[in-house]
C-alpha cells in the first residue's frame, strides 16, 4: 500500500509516493533518535548538584544597627567582613584567593596568616602570592529589616548598600 | 510488527520527554518565581527592587548544628516568603510565618522581630518533618517511613483514621518547645504541663519510669518515648493499649477524655531523653536524683477533713485512677481484684499497709506503690473499709459468679479475667486430683480464712460454714466433676521432730539446692528454671505471710507425699525421710523471718 504525502520542498509542493514501510521506518527512526537525544540531555542534570552541603550561600547577618558606622566586623563562620562607612554597607570575602586560608584584619586592610598575602581595605592585593583581589558579595536589605548577604553573587568592589 | 515498533519508539520518546521535564522542572522553582514576581510587584523602593535583582530560583537551606544532630532545613525553598512580612495574607507555601508574642516575638517601630530566628533555629527543631525534602510529601513526612512527620499537621497513611482528628493541632508543637524549655512552670507549653500533671495524677508514674521524674518498673521506661514513637502510636497506646499490643497489661484509663489523652501524648512526645538547654552537669544531677521527690512535688495533696474522710477517700480513689485496674461498683479496670465489698474481706490495717506498700502484705503483688500523704492513706482506707455491702448471692452458683469468677474463671480453671495479673495464680478447680486430695476442712478454711500472702481474701464475713460448704459443693459438681473419696490419712509428724539449728539448716539447704531449686529456685522464691513450664507455679517459699499460716504437718505432707494435681512429686519415692524433711523445713522456715505486722489474713 502506498501513501500519498504532500511534502514541501524548496518553493513548490510535490506529491511524493512513500511506501508504508518507509513511513514506519521514519517514525521509528525519529522516536529512537529523539529518545537518544533526550536521554543524553537528561544527563546534564547531574553536571551541577542541585543542593550543596554546608552553610547556605545566602544568609542573614542581623540588623544594620549591629554594625555601627565606621566599623569593620569579620564574621568568622560566614567568612566575610562587613564594612560599614556612614550609612553604607558592604561585605568582603575573607577567604584568601591564594589557597583559601581565612584572612584577618590588619592595620592596612587584610592579611593572610598562611603565606603573607596582603590586601588593602578594599581587598585589592598589595603583596604576597594572592592572585586576585578579595571579592565583594551582594548585600541587600531583606523585607524583614535584616541584612542579607549572598555569596553566590559577586559585585564590583566599591558597590555599597546605602541604607 | 513494524507498526508496533513505531508506536513503541514513540512511547519511549514520550517517556523520555516526561523524565526530562521532571528532571529540569521543579515545583519549588515555580513557587520561587511566583514569589519573585509578587515581591517585585509589591516593591516600593529601589532598594527592594535591587534586592530582587539577580535572584534566580535555587534550593535555599539553613544548616543548624546547635540542636542535636546537624539539621539541614530546605523548607525555605518552597516557603521562601516565611520571613517576608509582606506576605502574611498569602496562601501557603508563600505565606509569612506568623509572628506570635507567646513565642517571644516583639514589635518594634511597626516591625516584628523574631525571638527564634530561622537562621539560628532552622525549621525542624520546632516543626519536625524531613528538612532535606523538596517535595511536600517527603518534606512534611507524609510517607509512612519518616519517623518525625510535621508535628500536628501531617498525618501518615498508616495512621488509624479515627484518631487522625485528634492528632492534629498546633498544641503538638509544644512537645518540641519543651526540648529547650523543660520547666513545668514554663507558660509557653500549657499542654505539656497539663500532660505532666496528668502523668502524676493518673498514677502513670507508678508503672513507668521517666528519667528524673518517676521510677516505676512495671511498664516500659518512657524517658525517650518521644524519640522512639510517633504520636499516633502513643495516642493509640494510651487510648486502648490492647489495640496496639495484644499482650499489653496496661489498663485503659477510662477517666481520661480525648483532650486529656492528647495532653499526655504531647507530654510524652516531649520526652526525648535529651534537653538542648541543660548542661552535662545538670543532666548528671538529674540522673543521680531519684524520682520520688519529684513525684511528691508534682502531686497536689488533698487536705483531708476528718469529718468528710470517707467522702474524700472515695473522691481520691476515683480521681487517682484506682479503677483503671480495680473493680469498684460499675467501674471495672479488669486487671485487679474487686473492691466493691472490700470492708468485708480485708481489715483496715491490712488495707493501710497494702496501700503504702502492696508487697508488704502480698509479696508477689504487681501493684505499684503509689504516693499519697498520710491523711490520704487514712481517708482511702476509711472509705474502703466502709464498703460492707455483700453482693446478693442467693445460690452457691450465684455466689461463685459474684465472688470467685473474677479470679478463678467461668470454667473454674483458674483463668479468670484478672488471673494473669495475680501471683500466685488462682487455684484451678478442674484439677480433680488436687481438690479431692485435700480435706474439706482445709478447703473450707481456705475459703473462710483466705490464703495469707496471696490475693485470696478471707470470705468468712460473707459466707458462714454452711454457705462455704455449699459453695464447695457447687465447685465439686460444676468444675471438679469427680466425686470425693475417703482420704487415706498420711503418717506425718505433728510438729517438726528435728530441732532448728545451724547444722540442720545447712543440711536442709544442701538438700534444697540439690533437689528443690530446679523448680522453687535457688533462693526459694519459686522462680527456678523449670518454673516456666509448670502450672500451677511452684510456691514462693519466701512468702512469709503464707508460710506463717502453714503448719509443719502440712509441709511434711506436701514434701513427703507430694501435692496431687501439681508438679510437686512425692519425695518418699526419692528416699526422703522425716529427718531430711525436718532439715528442709528448718531451712525453709529460716528463709522467712517473722512478718512484721500488717498481715492478718484469717481474722474472723
Amino acid at each position: 500500500m502506498a501513501v500519498n504525502l504532500k511534502r514541501s520542498s524548496g518553493g513548490g509542493t510535490a506529491e511524493v509516493n512513500v511506501s508504508r514501510r518507509r513511513m514506519l521506518g521514519w517514525i521509528t527512526g525519529t522516536g529512537l533518535v529523539g529518545s537518544g537525544v533526550l536521554s543524553a540531555l537528561s544527563n546534564f542534570v547531574f553536571i551541577k548538584p542541585r543542593a550543596t552541603y554546608g552553610q547556605p550561600q545566602r544568609f542573614s547577618i542581623g540588623k544594620p544597627d549591629d554594625f555601627p558606622a565606621g566599623t569593620r566586623i569579620t564574621l568568622e563562620a560566614r567568612r566575610i567582613c562587613v564594612v560599614r562607612e556612614g550609612s553604607r554597607l558592604a561585605a568582603i570575602s575573607t577567604t584568601c584567593t591564594h589557597l583559601g586560608c581565612i584572612v584577618g584584619l590588619s592595620d592596612t586592610g587584610f592579611a593572610c596568616p598562611c603565606h603573607g598575602s596582603r590586601f588593602d581595605t578594599d581587598g585589592t592585593v598589595t603583596g604576597g602570592p594572592a592572585p586576585r583581589a578579595l571579592p565583594w558579595f551582594k548585600i541587600t536589605l531583606a523585607p524583614n529589616g535584616e541584612i542579607e548577604v549572598d555569596k553566590d553573587i559577586e559585585v564590583a568592589p566599591g558597590s555599597y548598600l546605602t541604607l | 510488527m513494524r507498526f508496533a515498533l513505531a508506536i513503541g519508539t514513540f512511547l519511549i520518546l514520550f517517556i523520555h520527554g516526561v523524565v526530562l521535564y521532571n528532571q529540569f522542572s521543579h515545583k519549588w522553582e515555580r513557587h520561587q518565581i511566583a514569589y519573585f514576581d509578587q515581591a517585585r510587584a509589591q516593591a516600593k523602593s529601589d532598594a527592594e527592587r535591587a534586592a530582587l535583582e539577580d535572584r534566580k530560583p535555587r534550593i535555599e537551606q539553613t544548616v543548624v548544628a546547635d540542636f542535636g544532630e546537624t539539621r539541614v532545613a530546605r523548607c525555605v525553598t518552597c516557603h521562601i516568603a516565611s520571613d517576608d512580612p509582606r506576605f502574611s495574607g498569602y496562601q501557603q507555601p508563600l505565606k509569612t510565618h506568623p509572628y506570635s508574642v507567646a513565642m517571644g516575638d516583639v514589635q518594634k517601630d511597626g516591625r516584628w522581630e523574631r525571638r527564634h530566628k530561622f537562621s539560628e533555629f532552622g525549621c525542624t527543631v520546632c516543626h519536625d518533618g524531613q528538612g532535606r525534602g523538596l517535595s511536600p510529601e517527603f518534606a512534611h513526612g507524609n510517607d509512612e517511613f519518616w519517623p518525625d512527620p510535621l508535628l500536628g499537621y501531617a498525618t501518615q497513611p498508616t495512621w488509624r483514621k479515627d484518631l487522625v482528628p485528634m492528632l492534629r493541632g498546633k498544641e503538638y508543637l509544644e512537645a518540641n518547645c519543651a526540648q529547650c524549655h523543660p520547666g513545668s512552670e514554663f507558660k509557653g507549653t500549657p499542654t505539656v504541663n497539663r500532660g505532666m500533671q496528668l502523668f502524676y495524677a493518673s498514677n502513670c508514674y507508678g508503672c513507668h519510669r521517666i528519667e528524673g521524674m518517676s521510677d516505676g518498673t512495671i511498664g516500659p521506661d518512657l524517658s525517650e518515648v518521644g524519640r522512639k514513637f510517633k504520636i499516633d502510636y502513643i495516642y493509640a497506646r494510651i487510648k486502648d493499649p490492647k489495640s496496639v499490643l495484644a499482650t499489653s497489661i496496661m489498663p485503659r484509663f477510662n477517666m481520661l477524655n480525648d483532650e486529656d489523652i492528647k495532653a499526655l501524648v504531647i507530654f510524652l512526645k516531649s520526652r526525648k531523653g535529651r534537653n538542648f538547654s541543660e548542661t552535662e552537669m545538670e543532666r548528671y544531677h538529674l540522673r543521680a536524683t531519684g524520682g520520688a521527690e519529684l513525684v511528691q512535688a508534682h502531686i497536689k495533696p488533698v487536705a483531708i477533713n476528718p469529718a468528710q474522710m470517707v467522702k474524700q477517700g472515695e473522691q481520691l480513689i476515683n480521681d487517682r485512677a484506682c479503677t483503671a485496674c480495680h473493680k469498684l461498683g460499675a467501674k471495672d479496670g479488669a486487671i485487679a481484684p474487686d473492691l466493691s465489698f472490700e470492708g468485708l474481706i480485708r481489715e483496715p490495717q491490712w488495707l493501710d499497709a497494702h496501700f503504702r506498700n502492696p508487697r508488704s502484705t502480698m509479696p508477689d503483688s504487681i501493684m505499684p506503690s503509689f504516693r499519697f500523704t498520710e491523711d490520704e492513706f487514712k481517708a482511702m482506707t476509711a472509705y474502703l473499709s466502709g464498703l460492707r455491702t455483700a453482693p446478693p448471692a442467693p445460690t452457691p452458683e450465684a455466689t461463685y459468679k459474684a465472688l470467685c469468677l473474677r479470679c478463678h474463671g467461668e470454667k473454674g480453671d483458674g483463668r479468670g479475667p484478672i488471673a494473669e495479673h495475680l501471683d500466685p495464680s488462682p487455684r484451678d478447680f478442674t484439677k480433680a486430683a488436687f481438690m479431692n486430695s485435700k480435706t474439706m476442712t482445709r478447703l473450707v478454711g481456705s475459703v473462710r480464712k483466705g490464703v495469707a500472702g496471696t490475693s485470696m481474701p478471707a470470705w468468712g464475713k460473707l459466707l458462714d460454714e454452711q454457705q462455704a460448704t455449699n459453695l464447695l459443693g457447687y465447685i465439686q459438681t460444676a468444675f471438679v466433676k469427680e466425686a470425693r473419696t475417703d482420704l487415706k490419712p498420711h503418717t506425718v509428724p505433728e510438729t517438726n521432730p528435728v530441732p532448728s539449728s545451724p547444722e540442720s539448716i545447712k543440711r536442709g539447704q544442701a538438700t534444697f539446692v540439690e533437689n528443690c531449686a530446679g523448680c522453687h529456685g535457688k533462693r526459694g522464691d519459686g522462680k527456678g528454671p523449670n518454673s516456666l513450664d509448670i502450672l500451677p507455679k511452684p510456691r514462693n517459699l519466701r512468702n512469709a505471710f503464707f508460710l506463717e499460716t502453714v503448719e509443719d504437718k502440712r509441709l511434711f505432707d506436701s514434701i513427703l507425699y507430694g501435692v496431687q494435681g501439681t508438679a510437686m512429686p512425692s519425695w518418699t519415692d526419692y528416699g526422703f525421710d522425716n529427718n531430711t524433711v525436718g532439715d528442709l523445713v528448718n531451712f525453709i522456715r529460716n528463709l522467712n523471718p517473722k512478718p512484721k505486722g500488717g498481715q492478718n489474713a484469717g481474722t474472723i
